[in-house]
């Protein structure tokens, strides 16, 4: 066996020794690594990269597409069975929107009434889960929507149950959305029942968050809803994200030990919403609804604002992070 | 032994694509932390047998492509890869005189050296790198490193035979 460069030149190649290579390249690759964790600068490479890289993700998404494709037209009985449920839920759901059109209504006006910022329709869009993480070890999903659709890093992922997680990296044909159980992100989350204000931090794990920022006499028991807040204006307000599932006061401790099951389905759905709120036009709108409330006395309207009351202060929380 | 022939860019590209689809498939957690890393395994292979055309600086590439796919700090795998190809390309002349089946002693420190790389930065990059099973991939590649190497031989030599 000959190898094709073994009679170069020792003394003039243009090779570059691997030793002196493999120092060059690490340099070089813990540079990029600080360059990429300090401002995000690196997020045009990066996203170069992912479009190249499509082709070879879509490839690996085919083999499960197929498989589930081919499940459905083979088990005609399973679709219509499903069909016949998604019909009655349906049924069920528009039954309640009916219910639910009438109350948002009201609750408009009244919220009119009181002149507070807060708007409650969102705009939404499915996007299709492409992957649950392949790396067992954070917890990302790959979405299938991306610039091209209007999808921008900070949006939050929504699905039936609740809170998923928010929008990452976004590239123009797909993004990946960090869930809330994973252990880089935290939700601000409030005690649906007492309105108590705290922050939910994931564990790696995709059935358990933990709230390690309660002081051992913090009301909260077993069973407690916690929706988000809308504090920090990543996550939407009012959105289910976990339900308490044990509370443990550790003797000597300052903090309740607090693990709670989040409600989305992280592991398994297979669709999800991206949820955002319309950022400009709710400026303008408390002015257009004063005539109505003209007869208050002057003022009244600064009081509602920043008046003591939970709903109050989400609001002006959430009109100050716009 | 496909070391002393001339492969194409080409025929390495399809390869180390072949297998990044490998290993992005989708599958349930158990298996998903245990699989074997083909890519991995695909760039050493490379290295150890064209290191004259697929050196350390293909090897960072095809790492910077694992890091835009996974979502990691851009050169994690990018240096992960380059050192265990250098790893490898220090060992390359017993590799070469090592029947396949017994390549897996070989190649497991690389694997764990690419492991390792990972391990720190990730560690320093503050993420839970507790799990034991995280270590898992090295024994399943090192075990799977024969058949896979096999492989990618079989796959070359088509182009070999075309040219001779």
């Amino acid at each position: 066996m000959k190898f094709e460069d073994e009679h170069n030149s020792r003394v003039l190649s243009r090779r570059v020794a691997p030793g002196l290579a493999i120092v060059l390249i690490a340099i070089a690759s813990i540079a990029m690594m600080i360059i990429d964790d300090v401002g995000k600068r690196l997020a045009p490479v990066r996203s170069a990269l992912a479009v190249v890289a499509q082709p070879i993700e879509m490839a690996a998404e085919w083999p499960g597409q197929t498989l589930a494709y081919l499940d459905q037209y083979f088990d005609r009985g399973a679709l219509l069975r499903e069909n016949e449920r998604l019909r009655q839920n349906n049924l069920l759901l528009q039954g309640r929107l009916q219910r639910l059109a009438a109350l948002e209504a009201e609750n408009e006006r009244i919220r009119a009434l009181l002149a507070s910022g807060s708007r409650l329709d969102q705009n939404v869009l499915i996007a299709r889960i492409m992957s649950i993480s392949p790396d067992p070890y954070r917890q990302y999903v790959k979405l299938n929507k991306g610039s091209t659709d209007g999808v921008f890093v900070g949006q939050a992922l929504v699905d039936a149950h609740g809170i998923m997680g928010q929008v990452t990296d976004v590239t123009p044909l797909g993004s990946r959305a960090i869930l809330i159980s994973d252990p880089n992100n935290g939700v601000p989350v409030e005690v649906n029942r007492t309105g108590l204000q705290t922050i939910a931090q994931g564990t790696g794990h995709a059935e358990t968050l933990t709230l390690p920022f309660l002081p051992n006499n913090a009301d909260i028991e077993v069973g407690d809803l916690l929706v988000s807040s809308g504090l920090g204006g990543r996550y939407p307000p009012d959105y289910p994200v976990a339900k308490v599932r044990s509370v443990r006061h550790r003797p000597g401790g300052e903090f309740l030990d607090v693990a709670a099951a989040p409600t989305a389905e992280l592991d398994r759905g297979r669709e999800a919403l991206l949820v955002w709120s319309p950022p400009e036009p709710d400026e303008p709108e408390p002015e257009t609804v004063e005539p109505t409330n003209e007869s208050e006395p002057s003022g009244g309207d600064d009081a509602a604002a920043s008046g003591p009351t939970p709903d109050a202060v989400n609001s002006g929380a959430e009109a100050d992070t716009r | 032994m496909i070391a002393g022939y001339r492969i194409s860019a080409l025929m390495m590209i399809a390869t180390l694509a072949a297998a990044l689809v490998v290993t992005l498939i989708p599958l349930p957690d158990g298996p998903a932390i245990a699989r074997p890393a083909f890519f991995t395994m695909t760039v050493l292979f490379w290295v150890a047998n064209q290191p004259y055309r697929f050196g350390l600086i293909p090897a960072w590439m095809a790492g910077l492509f694992v890091d835009a796919i996974y979502g990691t700090p851009l050169a994690e795998h990018a240096l992960a890869l380059a050192v265990a190809g250098y790893c490898t390309i220090k060992i390359r002349a017993w590799l070469w005189n090592f029947p396949l089946i017994q390549q897996p002693i070989l190649i497991a420190p690389v694997l764990l050296v690419y492991e390792f790389v990972l391990f720190w930065i990730d560690g320093v990059a503050g993420l839970d790198v507790d799990p034991w099973y995280r270590w898992l991939p090295v024994a399943s590649s090192a075990v799977l490193w024969p058949a896979w190497a096999y492989l990618m031989e079989r796959v070359a030599r088509i182009e070999v035979r075309r040219h001779n």
